[in-house]
């Protein structure tokens, strides 16, 4: 069976094109003198803007909405002993967040121009960066999306550690620490998949998975599909950060530098519930459902312990990191319900979130670069000498609360509600009679709480730093500058338009998204 | 008469690498004394153009299967493991020749003595008769011994030297002991006759028995003497519980000789006992009893394994020495390679053969990088690099592809060898469970990851006003081409896998 369906029409080289050119950016500043700092900010902006041009265009012309399956694939043997395959392509699943990750890159090079101590070996990273996640969003080889995924680790322990804040070495080492702690265990499952199946290719591995194929040795007690489930979810749990594995993500947030922030917040939580719907509850189905109310649980633990966190902080940045937290959750309720709705609000909240996100990110790093502190307490009447900034940051804010009308309010929506029609944990009977409260219900009911909560700190936040009597020492504060109106302006206009006409994205993971359905094995 | 002599010629024809080293060392020696120079590249070239000269032969000899007097097996196995010590010797030597502290001292024994060692070494890995293993194991020992204690004037230099002869002698009486009971229990003391591959002994004289006789016989003898024998290449391969003597005496030795023991000697160790375990246990058609008896060797493997990466590098996270912190960082990898084999099977001696590789590569590249530093500095501290990063770029960038590389993070050549490790891991032989040890290497390189990035973040995220280091393009341009090799073999890694797999010719 042809599972990347390697017909000439549907072959291109288009994707590595996208994945290679921020490579050859990174070698192209690398050969620019030190000195010149201004061509390489140009240099890094043409290598992040060819991708996003690339990217729109797939986005909206190459990519067949209506096809099943993978698309623009490439494929090719790489390392034959082993079996690995340099195999790519995209479905409505990585398309969007593909297109999301070009968007960002680009923000980020005009948004990096505050960084203090900036110079060449900042693009050369982030280029590199760029690589690394492009790369596995295309990967269909799982030894590849391992590869890539291992690859922007590097780049980022130095972007946080030698661009971040006072703090920056701790943060850059937990960092790193915690997601290789994840890596070795997906590499430990991903080894034991291939020894048992032959393969890396993750299409074979899905269709293995899913007629129940695998038969590998048990280890610590739990059964072969247990072990690599529970391996493989917690390296992508500790990356989108889900509760308890969450620690990390204040940190690096608050000591990365705003563009970095933007970066890891909009495209690089996304990596952990991305590697879920394509490389764990496909390959795992069974560990999967049988495990979905822990997910659940440890989602809406997320979600509410989340934004009662940042309920408490008054660091602005460190607020805004845990309602990443509290809204990644989301991500985490919406996949483990099981219901095609909550897929599709998971789904959607990682494309919905990674723009909010990256935009409040944005808002705080324009006052901080004014300010030189974060602290909530510390601002007032902001409003006044900056009406556009308060304008902006009052459009990003709101979409990040869910405000109906905002991106952040369809994905949520539909989130809960597929979440409130899951069937996880019914019995027979309920599942005939067709109406029963299970263990989703009672979760979603208690995420409604962090809805609420949610509400709050951002709002006592905006108040805090927007209204009330003006702080004298910032009476004279210039409003936004065109350089960050042009940074933020297309998220805030994209968390508008996506709050409005919500199918630009959902109309492209429709498929996908029904095709993952088709693996559930009980009955709903 | 004429037959003897046609022997005699063919055997030394087959050794002509070993008599190309041996030939090379004494030209050395005796040019030395000729020249009379104290700082002398010309020896250094000798040795260079010498070991270079045996790693051809090497090259032109793969896939001879032979036995030189009935001793001396030569084999691509063997082959793997001289080419090895060839191109680790031949390192050693430029560090010594680019160390300009190190040409003080009479350089002409200095550069004679790393070719004895390598001597030794070629005839450790290359034999299945336990005499003449013991034989180039303590050529090698000695050689390594005064190595060790070149600086004669240091004070550490001496202790280094001196706690490597204690422990050393100590571990070769431990090891000789066992293969005296092994001896007495099976009447050889050749290998292949005990794995059953010989039926006659081809130097002995008395009644041979096979292992699995002498299995069925006297049990206890032979796990005696195998956890004794293990104990010998233990040491050698600075293993737990006999690594305590790898610290002091990797700090202590001048950087060139602790590069030759981290990575010549280490392999050449490893390459003795893999030939050990793979032809006794291994092997196919070992017998039944032999084949139980593997799963018991291959726990007692894996714990040393275990034990050997989790004290390795937990010792290693709180060193303020860089050489002291690539000596515990040795002992780990020793560990991991251990995996390999532990597994016992022909796909884990392979994977252990391909990490060996691996470790080339990036340890030499560290070694460079420490020897510069420690050249520049005159200090070995972790504090001594503070800021350097950007200073000396072509220094400090490889040297973090070597750190990233030695954690096991791809797209380096030692992430594709912990790969197999780990596939060797969870493909044990039949029988066995490793996964538990999959996952206790895998957490190893998360500890490991600390004390690596460490050094990272000392030379590029913290800050000194010290003075830019003097470049040296010599070395700079070994550690580029080091790195580029890191990261070469990590993408296309064939080349090496496909070396290794070719090299195990050792059980069929």
């Amino acid at each position: 069976m042809d599972l990347l369906n390697t017909n000439p029409d549907n072959l291109s080289t288009l994707l590595s094109w996208l994945t290679f050119l921020p490579l050859i950016g990174m070698c192209v500043v690398l050969l620019l003198p030190a000195s010149n700092l201004r061509a390489i900010k140009i240099t890094a902006g043409v290598f992040t803007f060819i991708p996003l041009v690339l990217a729109t265009q797939m986005y909206f012309g190459t990519f067949d909405k209506t096809v099943s399956g993978y698309q623009m694939v490439q494929h090719f043997e790489w390392i034959k002993a082993l079996g690995i395959n340099y195999s790519v392509g995209v479905d409505g699943l990585s398309m969007p967040l593909l297109w999301l990750t070009t968007i960002l890159f680009f923000i980020a090079v005009p948004a990096s121009e505050t960084v203090p101590r900036l110079s060449k070996a900042y693009f050369v990273l982030l280029l590199l960066l760029e690589l690394g996640v492009l790369g596995v969003f295309v990967s269909l080889d799982f030894f590849l999306f391992y590869v890539y995924w291992e690859i922007m680790l590097l780049p980022m322990y130095f972007l946080i550690g030698i661009w971040g804040g006072p703090q920056r070495e701790y943060a850059a080492i937990k960092f790193f620490l915690y997601t290789l702690a994840g890596s070795v265990l997906m590499l430990i499952a991903v080894i034991a998949l291939r020894l048992d199946a032959g393969t890396f290719s993750i299409p074979e591995l899905v269709a293995i998975g899913k007629a129940g194929g695998f038969t590998g040795p048990a280890l610590l007690g739990m059964s072969f599909t247990t072990w690599v489930f529970w391996f493989l979810f917690v390296a992508f749990a500790i990356k989108i950060p889900a509760f308890p594995f969450h620690t990390w993500l204040p940190d690096a947030h608050v000591q990365a530098p705003t563009p970095i922030s933007v970066i890891l917040a909009g495209i690089l939580l996304k990596l952990g519930g991305y590697g879920l719907l394509r490389g764990c509850f496909p390959i795992v189905p069974d560990a999967f459902q049988d495990f979905a109310y822990v997910l659940g649980i440890l989602g809406v633990i997320a979600i509410v312990y989340g934004a009662y966190v940042a309920l408490g902080q008054s660091d602005f940045k460190k607020m805004v990191a845990y309602s990443s937290v509290s809204h990644m959750g989301f991500v985490l309720l919406g996949m483990a319900a099981l219901t095609e709705w909550g897929m599709n609000g998971a789904a959607l909240q990682m494309f919905t979130h990674g723009i909010s996100s990256a935009a409040c990110f944005l808002v705080v790093g324009v006052v901080y670069d004014r300010a030189h502190h974060r602290d909530l307490n510390g601002f007032g009447g902001l409003a006044q000498p900056m009406p556009r900034y308060w304008a902006m940051a009052t459009i990003a804010f709101f979409a990040s609360l869910g405000l109906p009308g905002m991106a952040g309010f369809v994905s949520e929506a539909l989130t809960m509600v597929g979440a409130f029609q899951s069937q996880v944990g019914w019995t027979d009977e309920a599942i005939a009679s067709g109406w029963m409260w299970g263990p989703f219900q009672w979760l979603t009911l208690i995420a409604t709480i962090g809805i609420v909560m949610t509400a709050a700190y951002i709002l006592w936040a905006l108040q805090r730093v927007f209204l009330g009597t003006l702080n004298e020492k910032y009476a004279d504060f210039k409003d936004i500058s065109a350089r960050e109106v042009f940074s933020l302006a297309p998220l805030l206009v994209l968390c508008i338009v996506l709050g409005i006409f919500p199918w630009y994205i959902l109309d492209w993971m429709e498929v996908s998204i029904s095709d993952l359905m088709q693996i559930l094995t009980f009955a709903g | 008469m004429f037959a003897l002599q046609d022997l005699h010629l063919h055997g030394l024809s087959l050794l002509s690498p070993e008599l190309t080293l041996v030939a090379t060392a004494l030209v050395i020696l005796m040019m030395d004394l000729i020249w009379k120079e104290r700082d002398s590249w010309r020896l250094g070239a000798i040795g260079i153009v010498g070991l270079g000269a045996a790693a051809l032969q090497l090259i032109g000899a793969h896939g001879t299967q032979d036995t030189a007097f009935a001793l001396v097996a030569i084999d691509n196995f063997g082959g793997f493991f001289k080419l090895f010590t060839c191109a680790s010797t031949v390192v050693c030597i430029a560090f010594v020749m680019l160390d300009r502290r190190e040409r003080r001292h009479r350089i002409g024994e200095y550069y004679f003595l790393l070719v004895s060692a390598a001597i030794g070494i070629f005839f450790m890995v290359s034999t299945y008769n336990l005499l003449l293993l013991v034989l180039g194991l303590e050529l090698a020992s000695l050689a390594s011994y005064s190595l060790a204690g070149f600086h004669k004037g240091e004070k550490r230099s001496a202790e280094a030297s001196m706690k490597y002869v204690v422990f050393g002698g100590l571990s070769a009486g431990v090891m000789v002991f066992g293969i005296s009971l092994l001896y007495a229990a099976t009447g050889t003391l050749d290998l292949r006759v005990m794995s059953g591959a010989l039926a006659v002994d081809p130097i002995g004289e008395g009644v041979a028995r096979s292992l699995a006789i002498a299995l069925e016989q006297s049990p206890g003898m032979i796990a005696l003497a195998m956890i004794l024998i293990l104990g010998g290449f233990s040491y050698k391969i600075s293993a737990a519980p006999f690594h305590f003597w790898a610290p002091d005496v990797y700090e202590g030795s001048p950087t060139p000789v602790t590069t030759f023991l981290a990575v010549a000697s280490k392999a050449g160790g490893f390459g003795a006992l893999m030939r050990f375990f793979g032809v006794l246990f291994v092997a196919p058609d070992v017998g039944e009893l032999v084949a139980a008896y593997r799963h018991e060797i291959g726990m007692v493997l894996a714990l040393v394994a275990a034990l050997t990466m989790t004290l390795g590098n937990l010792a290693a996270l709180r060193q303020t020495s860089i050489k002291r912190m690539l000596a515990y960082s040795s002992v780990a990898h020793a560990g991991y390679v251990l995996v390999g084999i532990a597994a016992m099977t022909q796909t884990g001696m392979e994977a252990s053969m391909f990490y060996l590789a691996a470790y080339y590569f990036m340890n030499l590249g560290a070694f460079g990088f420490l020897l510069y530093f420690s050249g520049v500095t005159g200090r070995e501290t972790l504090e001594s690099l503070r800021g350097m990063g950007p200073k000396a770029p072509m220094i400090t960038v490889p040297m973090v592809i070597f750190l990233v590389s030695l954690t096991g993070i791809p797209p380096m050549v030692g992430f594709t060898g912990k790969l197999q490790l780990l596939y060797a891991a969870m493909s044990p032989a039949e029988g066995m469970q490793l996964g538990w040890l999959a996952v206790c290497l895998g957490l190893n390189s998360v500890i490991s990851l600390y004390y690596y990035m460490r050094v990272v973040r000392t030379l590029f995220l913290e800050e000194s006003d010290a003075p830019k280091p003097a470049p040296q393009l010599p070395m700079a341009v070994f550690l580029v081409v080091m790195a580029f090799l890191t990261v070469w073999y990590g993408l296309f890694f064939s080349p090496l896998l496909s070396w290794a797999k070719s090299s195990m010719d050792l059980l069929t």
